[in-house]
């Protein structure tokens, strides 16, 4: 206690200039001595009405009988222990705090306590608010956690209701297709074509919106079982040749390193592959060069899909991931077919997987889509 | 061979009859696990395809009733429900297959063959 010598001399002006009220009384609850403060708050402004007297008559007889504190400054006396507080709600909503600590004097004992009171009405009442805000905080929070399940609750029974519809269009389709209703004659062959795609397309998006809701209500499960990365990028290229074919882009595939087998779902990665894929050749112009890149690192597999199409803004790059973003611009500009899913599930996917996945891109020159997977 | 279909949605159950009927199967029909159990005992199928979700009773419930009068019932469960874990219920209750909807004509034949030469 080297920083105590520093303030020897002073304790005067130290104990007058602390904000609390102090209070000293002996043995018989006379009062010995009452700080500054104790004046400022009073309605005794002079220390001859006040030392000497007994505790009961320079405090409010409603703070005694409301705390006791008597019977309280008896017992410090009596077993030498400090009594370390309590609360006193005062009327007119005042809050009072108080302590009592013995003073020990030599090897005479105790015959002098010190009292704390401190006024606590403002700490209080902001700790009401505090706790009033944060009680409302809870309930909205409770409000919007039910809501956002009620959607997602929604998302999935309507995703599940179309699928039956879904299902006898397409195996009509199908049996139209098969020869099972009859020969078809080249136009209406061509016509179910459409149909078939169209049809496809619906089953897409109704997968994706069930793929969001598990993801969000945290019910996308992975069934991990070993798999090769360029096997599964192999198959979803040769998938997806005839879309990139129709606008004469190049896909390629390199890799770099010996890769080993990881642990992972294989048709969600699959899944990945094929979200990151359909995206660049989408915003890839006709002619243009997909590459996918697969890189063995020593705890990771890095998946690198690269473009040169449009790029994105830097504004944008965090947002792409976020589920219903269809790009910057009006709502009305947005292309149609697309519902903004397709990233947030791969990402969800990825991150399912203990992997990451982000986007580096610049405006004009194309995007590279990063993503990586854990080999343990 | 005689099919069972079991489904609460009157088009689709007429899709199950027009694939297989091509394929020379006979084809029952039911709306609902109860309809179901009652036309088990009538026709005695080789095989059961079992919705989930139906009024009455639902096809998991319908599944292990079914199996318990005939232990040898071989039903395939054909769900518009993608929750996870579902396909592993079924398979618990006793069904033989499980497929989810939408699903190709050729894949739900050869469930169906691969069960019948079982």
């Amino acid at each position: 206690m080297k920083g105590i010598e520093s303030v020897r001399g002073y304790q005067e002006e130290i104990i007058e200039a602390i904000p609390s009220t102090i209070i000293v009384v002996n043995r018989s609850l006379e009062v010995l001595y009452a700080n500054r403060n104790y004046y400022a708050k009073s309605f005794a402004k002079r220390e001859r009405d006040v030392l000497g007297e007994r505790l009961s008559r320079v405090i409010p007889q409603m703070l005694i009988e409301k705390t006791r504190i008597d019977d309280k400054i008896r017992e410090v006396f009596l077993t030498g222990a400090p009594f370390d507080g309590d609360q006193l709600r005062y009327p007119g909503g005042m809050f009072y705090f108080y302590k009592i600590y013995p003073l020990k004097e030599g090897t005479e004992g105790i015959n002098k306590v010190v009292i704390f009171m401190e006024n606590i009405t403002e700490l209080t009442r902001l700790e009401e608010e505090l706790r009033d805000s944060y009680v409302k905080l809870e309930n909205a929070y409770a409000e919007l956690k039910e809501n956002d399940e009620m959607k997602s609750e929604f998302i999935s029974t309507a995703s599940h209701e179309l699928r039956t519809p879904l299902t006898v269009i397409n195996s009509y389709i199908e049996m139209f297709e098969e020869g099972m209703l009859g020969e078809l004659t080249d136009t209406q062959r061509e016509k179910i074509q459409i149909i078939r795609s169209q049809t496809e397309h619906m089953i897409r998006l109704v997968e994706d919106m069930l793929d969001t809701s598990r993801l969000e209500s945290r019910k996308l499960k992975i069934h991990k079982s070993p798999i090769k990365i360029e096997e599964i990028a192999m198959k979803v290229l040769e998938e997806l040749s005839r879309l990139a074919g129709l606008k004469e882009q190049t896909v390629s595939l390199t890799t770099e390193g010996r890769l080993s087998e990881i642990e992972g779902d294989e048709r969600r990665i699959k899944q990945v592959f094929n979200n990151l894929l359909t995206n660049a050749i989408k915003y890839t112009p006709d002619k243009g060069k997909i590459n996918v890149m697969i890189k063995d690192e020593p705890e990771q597999v890095r998946i690198l899909i690269s473009d040169d199409g449009i790029g994105i803004a830097k504004k944008d790059e965090n947002k792409i991931f976020q589920k219903f973003f269809t790009g910057s611009g009006s709502s009305l500009t947005r292309e149609s077919g697309r519902m903004g899913l397709g990233l947030a599930i791969a990402k969800g996917i990825v991150e399912a997987h203990e992997g990451s996945i982000w986007v580096e891109s610049e405006v004009g020159k194309g995007s590279t889509f990063v993503f990586t997977l854990p080999k343990i | 061979m005689r099919l069972l279909v079991v489904d609460d949605a009157p088009q689709m159950l007429k899709a199950f009859r027009d694939i297989l009927e091509v394929h020379g199967c006979e084809v029952y029909e039911a709306a609902n696990g109860e309809e179901a159990l009652i036309k088990y005992s009538e026709v005695k199928p080789d095989i059961v395809l079992m919705d989930i979700l139906m009024p009455r009773l639902d096809g998991i419930s319908a599944t292990k009733k079914i199996l318990q009068d005939d232990p040898c019932a071989k039903i395939i469960v054909i769900s518009a429900v993608g929750k996870s874990g579902l396909e592993n219920e079924c398979l618990v209750a006793g069904a033989k297959g499980f497929i989810e909807k939408p699903f190709k004509i050729k894949d739900l034949l050869n469930s169906i063959n691969s069960l019948v030469k079982g």
